[in-house]
């Protein structure tokens, strides 16, 4: 569902008054966040320490946002920006990449794809959903998987291929 | 039979993203190419018991900043936090080292070494002397029992200077012992370390660059040592709904770690506690003593109101440090 600036901005207001809508800006940006921060860190433990500090710090921090023409989004990308620099810093090296810098255009529409891709995999049906968690985010292999779910590797790599092709056409008929 | 073969393939492509993050394989694949692009989006798929645990931290920090006050980062140099319904005095802020000694040396030892101010002196008969003093931009409480046997409660502190090297010096000659000579230290500063004559740690730093911790603390910050850090963080945030902000290393190796309190900073490290005394100021402190006690704080006192206008209580948590959960006067 696309959110248009004026909702984003009541969202934000509210938020700003009322902490406890904070958790709508947080439903709202987590998957942002975390693909953004993932794609510049090595493994899900550290791209998820990052994610959490990058909240703690809007929270704390949202109460002096101000609108200035700044979109919510730039201040928010711009706090994770700083949150991997700090991270590199603390390893004691620099950046696999250019110095982390908020999204520009063709990455945003990246970064949209990708939470539009998450949605339709929260709403796969349950085995093949649990297909995608197990493989991608426990990183389990297909043996495993199949063992967890108590079905051959066959019907598991069947399964994996009809969750992908279910996400890939729901990929292209939402864009 | 082709779909067979199609689940194989992707199978391998997956197999190869999860372990080089390479699909490049795939590209001239047409029918996988898609699939495969799609599986490299999924490597950035959060995991969902992350997501929720997180947006569970974060209802407990909303739910606890009208108990608390609003951890306002800002507001450590010029924030507002009688914006959160907490009025402090000038230049505390939620967490006070209270440091217990014997007598007024102590006082005289940071003045001589920290160009310390005094701004209040109480003598409650019966409870010794009570005094505040200004180090910087932090103020630091401290109890003098008047009795020379009744052991101190040592704590550690980590202090910016405009020169480590000559306040170093300054705390040796002022009876300081070196548990560790100035250093240029890869985390921004140079800092050296001494033990004062009460037994009390200080880190005293100078930043270093735009690295600095110094940016994210006053010019002293209570450093709490626990051989679990990560659990006694845990504890903080269940009692006292801190936030934890980094952590330095794994399992019980975790050489440094920040939280906030409030609009507080507190760093830890792994190493024996050392327990002390913190002055906690709160906006209601019935509330965070009730949840201080759910979390598994010993229950000392409940709070009361007291002659000098607190409403005070005080509870000791998991490593003996004692916590004076107190609403100012």
């Amino acid at each position: 569902m696309d959110v248009t600036a004026d909702d984003e901005r009541l969202l934000i207001e509210a938020a700003q008054a009322d902490p406890a809508r904070f958790l709508e800006l947080y439903d709202r940006y987590v998957d942002r966040v975390y693909s953004y921060v993932s794609r510049r860190t090595g493994g899900r433990a550290v791209a998820e320490d990052i994610t959490s500090a990058v909240f703690e710090q809007v929270l704390t921090h949202l109460p002096r946002f101000e609108w200035r023409g700044v979109p919510f989004t730039a201040w928010l990308f711009r706090i994770a920006a700083n949150a991997l620099a700090d991270h590199w810093k603390r390893e004691g090296r620099t950046s696999p990449e250019p110095p982390p810098d908020v999204p520009d255009e063709r990455e945003y529409q990246n970064l949209e794809r990708r939470v539009s891709l998450f949605q339709l995999v929260d709403r796969l049906p349950e085995t093949q959903r649990q297909v995608i968690q197990m493989r991608f985010v426990q990183e389990r292999s297909i043996r495993e998987v199949a063992a967890a779910l108590g079905r051959s590797e066959g019907a598991v790599k069947q399964l994996q291929l009809r969750a992908l092709e279910n996400l890939r056409k729901g990929i292209g008929s939402h864009g | 039979m082709a779909d067979q073969t199609l689940g194989d393939r992707l199978d391998a492509v997956i197999d190869a993203l999860i372990a080089r993050g390479d699909a490049s394989g795939s590209l001239r694949d047409q029918q996988l190419a898609p699939l495969a692009r799609v599986a490299a989006d999924l490597r950035h798929y959060p995991n969902r018991d992350f997501t929720a645990r997180l947006r569970a931290q974060l209802e407990r920090r909303t739910n606890m900043t009208t108990a608390v006050g609003n951890p306002d980062e800002a507001g450590l140099h010029d924030g507002n936090p009688a914006e959160a319904g907490l009025h402090l005095r000038e230049g505390f802020t939620t967490v006070t080292p209270y440091v217990w000694v014997p007598d007024r040396g102590f006082a005289d030892f940071l003045v001589r070494v920290f160009d310390a101010v005094e701004t209040r002196v109480a003598d409650n008969p019966g409870h010794g002397i009570h005094r505040e003093m200004r180090i910087g931009s932090s103020m630091m409480m401290i109890g003098e029992s008047g009795e020379p046997n009744r052991p101190s409660r040592p704590i550690a502190l980590h202090v910016f200077v405009d020169d480590a090297d000559a306040t170093f010096a300054k705390a040796i000659a002022a009876g300081g012992t070196s548990i560790g000579d100035p250093a240029d230290r890869p985390y921004g500063e140079r800092s050296g370390f001494i033990r004062d004559p009460y037994g009390n740690s200080w880190y005293i730093a100078t930043p270093l660059g735009p690295e600095s911790l110094a940016h994210h603390l006053r010019s002293v910050t209570p450093y709490l040592l626990s051989r679990d850090v990560r659990g006694y963080i845990e504890f903080l945030v269940r009692a006292f709904g801190a936030v934890e902000e980094v952590v330095v290393g794994d399992g019980s190796d975790i050489p440094y770690a920040r939280a906030r309190i409030g609009n507080a900073a507190v760093e830890f490290g792994s190493a024996d506690p050392m327990p002390g005394s913190y002055f906690l100021y709160v906006a209601d402190p019935d509330a965070v003593y009730e949840q201080a006690v759910a979390a598994g704080a010993k229950a000392l006192a409940p709070p009361a109101d007291v002659p000098s206008g607190l409403r005070i209580g005080f509870v000791e948590d998991l490593l003996g440090n004692q916590w004076y959960i107190a609403r100012p006067a």
